[in-house]
């Protein structure tokens, strides 16, 4: 059973999390909310989402997983206006998705879980520096070093307790450094890593411009991205692997 | 219901049957992969366990698997954003010292259109990885030179009967199915060399029997596809009518190919009447194919086949031994040669048919050679530079008209000029549009210009006329010097 009311923008801040990462995903509708956990077809980048029962204006659910086709449900979601509600219920007959927006009813024809890749184990990862930024200062560096090169660095310079980005190209360099006052909070840790820019930008599609967005860094290891949506009532964390320096 | 090739799909490389040394290469392969960063092409016949074994390795390994096969679009952005970036990057739970194995399957097959431009990306890519990769294919042949260079082969022969007996008798126990050890060897028979298939049999037939027996297996074939070489073999040195026939409808060729074939090597056989009767019967096939074209009823082909086919092997009249080295057909190779020179002659008669208003055959056939009379070896020069700007012709198609060399200066000199009496006559039929712009000095040359353009159209006229009834007076003579190296082409 399933049967629940959100706002619009919550549930399209939702989607657009996922939606980077993959076409189609497994929802768990839990008591307390739902959890998304999905990862990219190269498994390089991995997404983590839950959403409280509080973020929605009513919620009513026992534990059922469903399968969707994330573009179709964004599509949907985008017919309501700011501020209006959608109203969601799950046929659990028919196995399709019922959805209501002031007078417009869509049924979604859901996708059987099975058939989508499996759910990715979330890594166990000890990264020793730690990043509070906001979201703006990420879009400005990603979108600096999109303009000279298809990867970028990301490191934590101990020492000098400073965050940097770096990226070449082939001609030119972008260098960004923030230093502790700049940021909001800093666990200083020696730690560089590179990775590759076009999941960076799609990520950072989501990133919220005014929200804090921590990152934790190690040295050649993965990074972890999370920040809070839905007025603190949703999470998402995403999990980006490094690419391997090529010489 | 669960497949079994699905649900006994070997988890480890020491369940992987038959192939032990090729499983035991890619183990090594694998594990001195940090040594040597190569790629590996896997191949060999359908349903002999490549596939598996891929999978298997990275179990063993420790590794994630990540696949792309053939159900996914295969196009170059595809290629480059998937498998690119799994091989260039670390893991999610290791970092950059984490391994990931990229399985491409079915990599001999990344072309057509779908797959645009993605065979390269597959190239660049075996290059550049960061991470193993195993490209797993059917044919080893059918991928690019480049990329077999690139990559260590491991090739998986098919699966023996005495393979593939016991892998049928270990899940028949465990489905607990009660079999007769015939029924197994039989199946094994049949199916030899493909164990996937011996196993979709073993399944399909548990589903209708409680025993299997042997009287159960369905001795029918798959159907396979017989090649050109063995199909030359049965029409000319072994078969009769009747089974050349069946050959025939074996062989993956239309008929107008296996016309072509038999044509050119027949002969290497054959001698004296029955060779005759032999061409005879292609004569017939070539009208059918031609009656084909014409009315585009394909259902005439059949004709063709029977006579290419039944038709030469009837002709036999002694019976032909040993080997003889087919070669494919020499139409292939000239339309190959004549390529080049197609173009340019169909280029040619194509500005003339948008100019005249005539088709491209009519241009061919009636314009182009009286073109190449007139203007042969470029003489009268001014006609040809005419000719040059009229049709708006390169070196290389002035050249091709008038038999000089195209590289000569002779004819580089003549397109030049045709190329400025065009820009000229341009600027006249612009009807002074740019005048205001042009300073006074600008204009007054155009128009000397101008009229010295005017009396060399004159004189072109003239010669033109001139020519053409000189053309008309020494037709023969000049035809044929000239129209010697053309001649196949109009």
């Amino acid at each position: 059973m399933f049967k629940a009311i959100v706002s619009a923008d919550t549930l399209r801040d939702t989607l657009d999390s996922v939606s980077v990462l993959v076409d189609e995903c497994k929802i768990h509708l839990n008591d307390d909310g739902i959890e998304i956990r999905a990862v990219d077809p190269a498994n390089v980048g991995m997404v983590d989402l839950t959403l409280s029962a509080d973020a929605f204006e009513s919620y009513e659910a026992d534990g059922g997983l469903i399968g969707v086709d994330l573009s179709r449900l964004e599509d949907i979601a985008g017919m309501a206006d700011a501020g209006q509600l959608v109203q969601l219920e799950l046929d659990e007959e028919t196995r399709k998705l019922h959805i209501q927006i002031e007078g417009l009813e869509y049924t979604l024809a859901l996708i059987d879980p099975d058939s989508i890749r499996q759910e990715p184990d979330l890594p166990d990862l000890d990264l020793p520096a730690q990043v509070v930024v906001e979201g703006a200062d990420i879009d400005r560096a990603v979108r600096a070093a999109d303009m000279v090169s298809d990867h970028i660095a990301l490191g934590v310079d101990a020492e000098n307790e400073r965050f940097y980005v770096d990226a070449e190209g082939d001609t030119d360099d972008v260098h960004l450094e923030l230093e502790r006052e700049d940021l909001i909070d800093l666990e200083a840790g020696d730690a560089r890593s590179l990775f590759s820019l076009d999941y960076l930008k799609d990520m950072n599609k989501a990133f919220p411009k005014d929200a804090e967005v921590t990152l934790e860094l190690g040295e050649e290891f993965p990074v972890k991205m999370h920040f809070d949506f839905a007025e603190g009532l949703g999470s998402v964390t995403f999990m980006l692997a490094p690419r391997i320096q090529s010489n | 219901m669960v497949d079994w090739t699905e649900k006994y799909r070997p988890t480890t490389l020491s369940e992987v049957r038959g192939n032990d040394s090729a499983r035991d290469d890619l183990k090594q392969w694998a594990e001195t992969w940090d040594d040597h960063r190569e790629a590996v092409i896997v191949h060999g016949s359908p349903g002999v366990g490549k596939t598996s074994a891929a999978h298997a390795l990275a179990n063993d390994m420790g590794w994630d698997a990540i696949e792309l096969n053939a159900s996914d679009t295969r196009t170059k952005d595809v290629i480059e954003r998937v498998a690119g970036e799994a091989a260039k990057s670390g893991t999610l739970g290791g970092g950059t010292g984490g391994r990931k194995l990229v399985v491409m399957d079915e990599a001999d097959n990344i072309h057509g259109n779908a797959d645009r431009g993605g065979a390269r990306a597959v190239t660049r890519l075996v290059k550049e990885a960061t991470q193993p990769m195993v490209l797993i294919a059917n044919d080893y042949y059918d991928m690019s030179n480049a990329l077999r260079n690139a990559c260590r082969e491991i090739e998986f022969r098919d699966v023996g009967k005495r393979s593939i007996v016991p892998v049928l008798r270990d899940v028949c126990r465990r489905e607990g199915i009660t079999y007769e050890d015939a029924a197994l060897s039989a199946l094994a028979q049949k199916n030899a060399g493909d164990l996937r298939s011996a196993i979709n049999d073993l399944q399909a037939l548990a589903e209708e029997h409680e025993v299997l027996t042997e009287d159960d297996i369905v001795t029918g074939e798959r159907d396979t596809t017989e090649g050109i070489f063995d199909f030359l073999d049965d029409v000319i040195k072994e078969k009769g009518a009747e089974e050349s026939l069946y050959a025939a409808y074996d062989v993956d060729e239309t008929p107008d190919d296996l016309l072509n074939w038999v044509e050119d090597n027949v002969p290497k056989d054959y001698s004296g009447a029955e060779l005759a009767d032999a061409y005879g019967f292609l004569v017939n096939a070539d009208k059918w194919l031609g009656r084909v074209r014409a009315t585009q009823d394909y259902s005439y082909w059949r004709y063709a086949t029977d006579n290419v086919a039944a038709g030469v092997a009837a002709a036999r009249r002694e019976p032909k031994g040993g080997w003889t080295r087919y070669g494919p057909p020499s139409y292939w190779s000239k339309l190959g040669r004549t390529k080049g020179t197609r173009n340019t002659r169909d280029y040619v008669a194509r500005k003339i048919a948008e100019q005249s208003g005539c088709s491209m055959a009519t241009a061919r056939r009636e314009v182009m050679p009286f073109l190449a009379a007139m203007t042969h070896h470029c003489k009268p020069r001014e006609l040809t530079v005419a000719m040059a700007a009229a049709y708006d012709l390169e070196e290389e198609h002035v050249a091709f008209v008038t038999g000089s060399g195209k590289d000569t200066n002779k004819v580089q000199d003549i397109v030049a000029d045709a190329e400025a009496s065009k820009a000229e006559a341009a600027v006249e039929h612009s009807g002074g549009a740019f005048a205001g712009q042009a300073s006074v000095e600008d204009v007054d040359a155009s128009e000397s210009g101008d009229t010295g353009e005017d009396e060399g159209d004159d004189t072109d006229e003239d010669v033109f006329v001139d020519d053409e009834e000189a053309d008309t007076k020494s037709d023969d003579a000049e035809d044929d010097d000239m129209q010697s190296g053309l001649d196949e082409f109009f």
